[in-house]
């Protein structure tokens, strides 16, 4: 194997300094995603899908393990599974749609067949070509190493190598009870999706996600936007839409929760416009007042390491990326709900999702506009390195958890005192530095 | 038997609004439009049909009056818009318009659609689908009571507005 780079070279931390600088070769260099590829996308645990996709028996959902395709299939003993997408004879594409129900998988090649175990269970004229006793078993699918769910949100690993899911998650989990738990029922999937690419770095945009510090910039045209068509038009209740969060400046923080995941929050100047308001009284009983505080009183952002962003801010929303080339990357995105809610509501958080989340929308553009624009500067390698020193000082960082945290039960490497600071980011970068820094360094 | 005036005039005001777009006229555009118009453009769902209800399915876009589309226009004019300053230049072609009903109060037509898109940071870009208009009769001629656009591509590579489909 040829030497690689010393990808930890990439990142210049100093904290005696107040030095935190991400080389701009990370968003471009091909050697530096095929590194990613091996070290990051097939050494963790990544995001597959809601389990919802896969609810009955004969179920399957396919998509991607970085470059790698597989399809998660409910199997007929309600377990779920994972396989690579790929014939366990000459290895063409098993599963051709995203989503459908088969008790079995015919391979549209050569016509080997499969059960949602991933069992050859049939090869086309067998006795004229192996030997009688030729076990099938041969061909059987090959499973993805590790397999696990947290609240519905089903992740896979192509290395068993890995720690339990929630151990990864770690102070994650606390922040996806609060999204899951409020509801009566589960979450579902609101029907109708969006796949978009873009020409950048899968990181440009993963950083995108923690970085509230751009929105009043980029997202303040939506602001202007929204008042607008508010002052033509009646709305009341949860039709309208709260944008103070995107101007003016509010009671906000955010974490390092270790992992490479991040989160941040803002305070909902009117809480009353979110559909979760509505159960507030309810909710009382089963939470605390600090609980209720961080459900009702708080839009919340988080991002898990390396591929799935999730939030509830204009309305709630699942994306899970993954890249397609150094400067090509795609997007996957889905809005969440509870189950039974009620038709106003479930209305009114599409219509907020239609209007921010979607590439046709009058925010997210604006968010890939911005990303491409990055991803082309990311060739200005004379120019200094992007930098993600923002709010790491000690006037507004802490290592370990805030007041808010604390109230919550969740434990962040380091917390600050705004969800426009950059300590997400560093604790982005600091994983992928592990993670690039130490692949089979004695090969 | 196919009734000339009418095809004409549905045809008509399909191509102007084409025009009015390309051209960038978006007061004139957004004036075809009646005050309670939709503006529909389904997304797919994860087996590869469109989406059919507004209410409890999401779309690319759904606009369900005027205002909303004017708000778009007013986004764009807000020059701060990154994907959309400046505005990318667009082609439409329309054809094949076909009348698909007519109640007296209202004319359904089809018709199919390709947008040629371009700036100079994404370069160009293709998207094409199909039209379904409702046209209520008003006292100037027919005007938009609904535009339902559907797109063909499932993904979307880049992004795109009101103007650019």
């Amino acid at each position: 194997m040829a030497a690689r780079k010393d990808f930890a070279s990439y990142i210049d931390e100093r904290p005696e300094d107040g030095v935190f600088q991400v080389s701009r070769d990370v968003y471009n260099d091909p050697e530096v995603l095929e590194a990613e590829y091996e070290n990051i996308f097939e050494r963790t645990w990544i995001f597959l899908c809601h389990d919802s996709f896969v609810s009955k028996p004969g179920d399957f959902y396919a998509t991607h393990i970085g470059r790698q395709p597989v399809f998660v299939v409910r199997r007929a003993d309600g377990k779920i599974d994972c396989f690579l997408n790929a014939c366990g004879h000459r290895g063409a594409l098993l599963v051709n749609r995203r989503v459908g129900n088969a008790q079995s998988f015919d391979c549209p090649y050569h016509g080997f067949c499969f059960d949602n175990a991933g069992k050859c269970i049939s090869v086309r004229s067998k006795k004229t070509g192996w030997p009688d006793d030729f076990d099938i078993g041969h061909f059987d699918l090959t499973r993805i190493a590790r397999i696990d769910s947290y609240r519905g949100l089903v992740f896979g690993s192509l290395s068993p190598d890995v720690p339990a899911l929630e151990v990864h998650l770690g102070g994650a989990t606390k922040l996806i009870d609060i999204w899951v738990a409020p509801a009566p029922h589960p979450l579902e999937i609101v029907k109708g999706f969006c796949i978009y690419t873009s020409n950048c770095n899968w990181k440009v945009m993963h950083e995108n996600g923690p970085d509230a510090y751009h929105a009043p910039v980029v997202h303040r045209n939506f602001a202007e936007t929204v008042a607008f068509r508010e002052s033509r038009q009646k709305v009341e209740g949860v039709q309208r839409t709260e944008r103070g969060r995107l101007t003016g400046r509010i009671e906000s923080a955010s974490y390092d929760l270790g992992n490479g995941h991040t989160a941040f929050w803002s305070q909902r100047l009117d809480p009353s416009v979110f559909p979760i308001h509505r159960q507030r009284d309810e909710l009382a009983k089963r939470f605390t007042p600090a609980q209720l505080e961080w459900i009702i009183g708080r839009g919340r952002h988080m991002t898990i390491f390396p591929n799935l962003l999730l939030n509830e801010l204009a309305s709630t929303h699942l994306r899970t990326y993954r890249p397609l080339g150094p400067e090509k990357m795609e997007t996957t995105i889905w809005c969440i709900a509870p189950v039974g809610e009620e038709p106003d509501l479930r209305e009114a958080r599409i219509r907020k999702f239609e209007d921010f989340f979607l590439p046709s929308g009058m925010a997210t553009p604006d968010d890939v506009a911005i990303c491409e624009a990055a991803q082309k500067a990311s060739w200005a390698k004379a120019a200094r390195a992007s930098d993600m020193s923002r709010g790491s000082g000690n006037a507004f960082r802490i290592d370990g958890p805030d007041e808010a945290a604390r109230a919550l039960g969740f434990h962040p490497v380091a917390s600050s005192s705004s969800w426009d600071h950059e300590i997400t980011l560093q604790g982005v970068y600091r994983q992928w530095r592990k993670m690039m820094a130490n692949p089979r360094a004695a090969e | 038997m196919i009734d000339l005036q009418l095809q004409a005039e549905v045809s008509d005001i399909v191509y102007r609004e084409a025009r009015l777009i390309d051209e960038q006229r978006w007061e004139e555009w957004i004036a075809l439009y009646c005050e309670d118009a939709v503006f529909w453009v389904p997304a797919f769902r994860m087996d590869g049909s469109y989406t059919e209800d507004p209410k409890t399915e999401l779309n690319m876009i759904y606009i369900d009056n005027r205002a909303g589309l004017e708000a778009r226009i007013f986004r764009v004019n807000t020059e701060i818009a990154l994907s959309s300053t400046p505005v990318p230049r667009t082609t439409h072609v329309v054809g094949g318009v076909l009348i698909d009903g007519d109640d007296g109060r209202e004319v359904k037509a089809y018709a199919s659609w390709q947008v040629v898109w371009t700036n100079d940071v994404r370069g160009q870009q293709v998207r094409a689908g199909s039209y379904a208009y409702r046209l209520r009769r008003a006292d100037k001629g027919l005007a938009i009571a609904e535009k339902k656009i559907l797109i063909l591509d499932s993904t979307i590579d880049g992004y795109f507005d009101v103007y650019a489909i």
